[in-house]
């Protein structure tokens, strides 16, 4: 009964015959591949996304018609942070980030625009074998339209505990990128190079699977190396206020540079309300600033010379 | 755009625990001899009609063979430099390699070497291949034997504008109020058209300049690689000149980012390029100039930048054909 079962799951997760060949031995099979990746790339392709965080562009892949997409810790920074995903023909869309695993290089990014997009089946079914041939996608140097991202062919080198290693040569902006099977299943995301061009590292979906409650959940997962796990507190909007008797702070001195200065705070301000809390006393904002970290967004509701105002800008480290 | 791309971080020392740990042998890799030896057809195209090119005993890139009589393409920005250049086809080194003519914009080069009965590329009808598609160039050379490199296209084809915009290639006395000319780049399209010292730049294309941003302003828009009319006062008298616009990247040396920190040896001269074909083909600048084959050996491009450790360009067939039968027509220098 088992092995009838087991027969029966590999029918369904079909790999092409030309991956137990230890090489290609004919025309006839270096076609095969040629075929496969011409055929599932247009979907791949369409699925695969740029991402850009703060001032930096890695790449993303959707996995739900909803808009989930799978990238890497080290591109997505932190959790709960604004991103945008820019698909294929420039569109440029709404993002934040879910969860990550800092000591795998895993991460989720939602889309916020409502909508239907494309997207790639996942290898549930851990399929993937060493020497099996593989293509990357992604967005090499950053985003261009004229270019589209990137497609590179090789094999599966090396399996080494959360690690695949194969011969598709991955260039900054590649982060978090996909790699597929000659079936178009997504079996790694790109994660990190050696210094010789053969060797590229990718984050098996194994660990994206283990992972994938806390992942959606936002949950910050694991320790270092690949995002810092954010610290409760240190964060710093670098201005001092008075309250004030019909409600709100005034603003009495806005730091040099600071957070709130560069993001055009400014002295005589009155401050009404912080992540939608209203300000009647100072200790408001500083116990809503102890639950929050370095790099988190904040949003003001501010009255300047009789106007309403919002601003929302990053906290600073402290 | 203004983003910046994310880095991936370099790991140096690959000493991962052994166990459990599975590795595929060097053979069985994509740039292994075991895949390698499934290219064997196109191998033999590269050892017929590929030349590679030498100073002294160093490879400094390849060569497409476009007639029996020995007329070989190569990427000028190499081969420009070398004093004692020669060249090998199969088995036999031609010592005497003469430069016949050049393309700027395009990089490209044509050579003569003496010899008879060589097999030229057969050229593709079309470079639109989809994405895919396997290609093969030259890679690593032994004295008697061309080796194959196998990849795919991986973009679409596109024009590759010059990296830092279009340059006149000359630098200005400062603090002057005229344009006067300190000095043409050694490299230029100003050096070549005879520019030098002392020259005063009236006017481009018909229209005045007297200020450097006015200069700036005219260049904006325009391409390396394509010539502009200049009007220059020299001891006095007025003097037309056909200038061509050198790539800005090509005059300055750009500055290196991370990207090209970990791309090892590419092309010095990588953009300003009408067209191009790109695949991933690992190489570096010393692989360049050589054709580019689909499986059926047939030339679909000749390799003409590594531009950095993911991406590889090529001239398309049908451009290259054309850059061909120019060059073969223009007079010889």
């Amino acid at each position: 009964m088992i092995a009838l079962l087991l027969c029966g799951s590999m029918r369904l997760n079909a790999r092409e015959a030309v991956n137990d060949l230890t090489a290609p031995e004919s025309r006839k099979d270096l076609e095969t591949i040629q075929k496969s990746v011409e055929r599932v790339l247009p979907q791949a392709r369409a699925a695969t996304v740029c991402i850009e965080i703060d001032e930096g562009s890695g790449t993303g892949v959707i996995v739900s018609e909803d808009g989930l997409v799978l990238t890497a810790a080290h591109v997505a920074t932190r959790v709960n942070k604004k991103a945008t995903v820019i698909l294929e023909d420039g569109t440029r869309l709404k993002a934040k980030t879910l969860g990550l695993v800092a000591d795998k290089d895993a991460a989720m990014v939602q889309i916020l625009d409502k909508g239907t997009y494309p997207f790639v089946e996942i290898d549930r079914a851990e399929s993937t074998r060493l020497g099996d041939w593989v293509f990357s996608l992604g967005h090499a140097g950053g985003f261009d339209k004229e270019r589209g991202s990137v497609v590179r062919l090789g094999r599966l080198v090396r399996i080494a505990g959360a690690t695949f290693q194969s011969d598709c040569m991955l260039i900054g902006g590649d982060s978090g990128g996909p790699l597929f099977d000659l079936s178009g299943k997504l079996v790694g995301i790109h994660s990190r190079v050696g210094q010789q061009a053969q060797v590229n590292m990718h984050v098996p979906l194994a660990e994206f699977i283990a992972n994938w409650d806390g992942l959606i959940n936002g949950e910050f997962i694991g320790e270092g190396p690949y995002a810092e796990k954010p610290e409760k507190g240190n964060g710093y909007l670098g201005l001092a206020t008075n309250s004030i008797s019909d409600g709100g702070l005034i603003v009495t001195k806005v730091g040099l540079k600071s957070p709130a200065e560069l993001a055009g705070i400014k002295d005589g301000d009155i401050l009404l309300k912080l992540n939608e809390v209203h300000l009647e006393k100072r200790e408001q904002m500083q116990e809503i600033l102890k639950n929050l970290s370095a790099g988190d967004e904040v949003t003001f509701e501010i009255k300047r010379a009789g106007k309403l105002k919002t601003i929302t800008f990053n906290l600073g480290e402290r | 755009m203004n983003a910046n791309w994310i880095s991936l971080s370099i790991i140096y020392g690959l000493a991962l625990p052994a166990l459990g740990q599975q590795s595929l042998d060097s053979a069985y890799r994509t740039t292994g001899t075991a895949v390698l030896a499934a290219f064997e057809p196109q191998r033999k195209v590269l050892q017929s009609s590929s030349a590679v090119l030498l100073d002294g005993r160093k490879e400094i890139g390849y060569g497409v063979v476009i007639s029996s009589e020995g007329l070989i393409l190569a990427k000028a920005s190499e081969v420009d430099l070398v004093v004692g250049l020669s060249a090998t086809v199969d088995q036999t080194t031609y010592r005497d390699v003469k430069v016949l003519a050049e393309d700027p914009l395009w990089d490209v080069v044509l050579l003569k070497i003496e010899a008879s009965g060589l097999v030229p590329v057969v050229f593709a009808s079309t470079s639109d291949l989809a994405q895919g598609t396997w290609v093969v160039a030259n890679g690593a050379t032994t004295r008697t034997t061309r080796r194959a490199l196998a990849g795919i296209i991986s973009a679409k084809s596109r024009e590759i504008p010059a990296s830092g915009g279009a340059a006149l290639g000359v630098t200005l006395k400062p603090n002057s109020k005229i344009l006067e000319v300190l000095e043409a780049h050694e490299k230029s399209g100003a050096s070549d058209a005879g520019l030098k010292n002392g020259d005063v730049i009236l006017s481009i294309d018909g229209k005045a300049v007297r200020k450097i941003e006015e200069l700036g302003e005219l260049l904006r828009d325009r391409k390396a690689g394509s010539t502009i009319q200049m009007i220059i006062r020299r001891e006095g008298k007025e003097i037309s000149l056909d200038v061509r616009l050198s790539a800005y990247g090509e005059l300055f040396t750009d500055q290196m980012n991370r990207n090209d920190q970990m791309s090892g040896e590419y092309s010095p001269r990588r953009s300003g390029f009408p067209r191009v074909i790109q695949h991933d083909i690992l190489g570096s600048r010393h692989v360049q100039g050589g054709p580019l084959l689909d499986l059926d050996g047939r030339c679909v491009g000749m390799n003409i930048a590594r531009a950095n450790r993911a991406e590889s360009f090529a001239i398309p067939v049908e451009e290259l054909k054309q850059l061909a039968e120019t060059l073969v027509k223009q007079p010889q220098n």
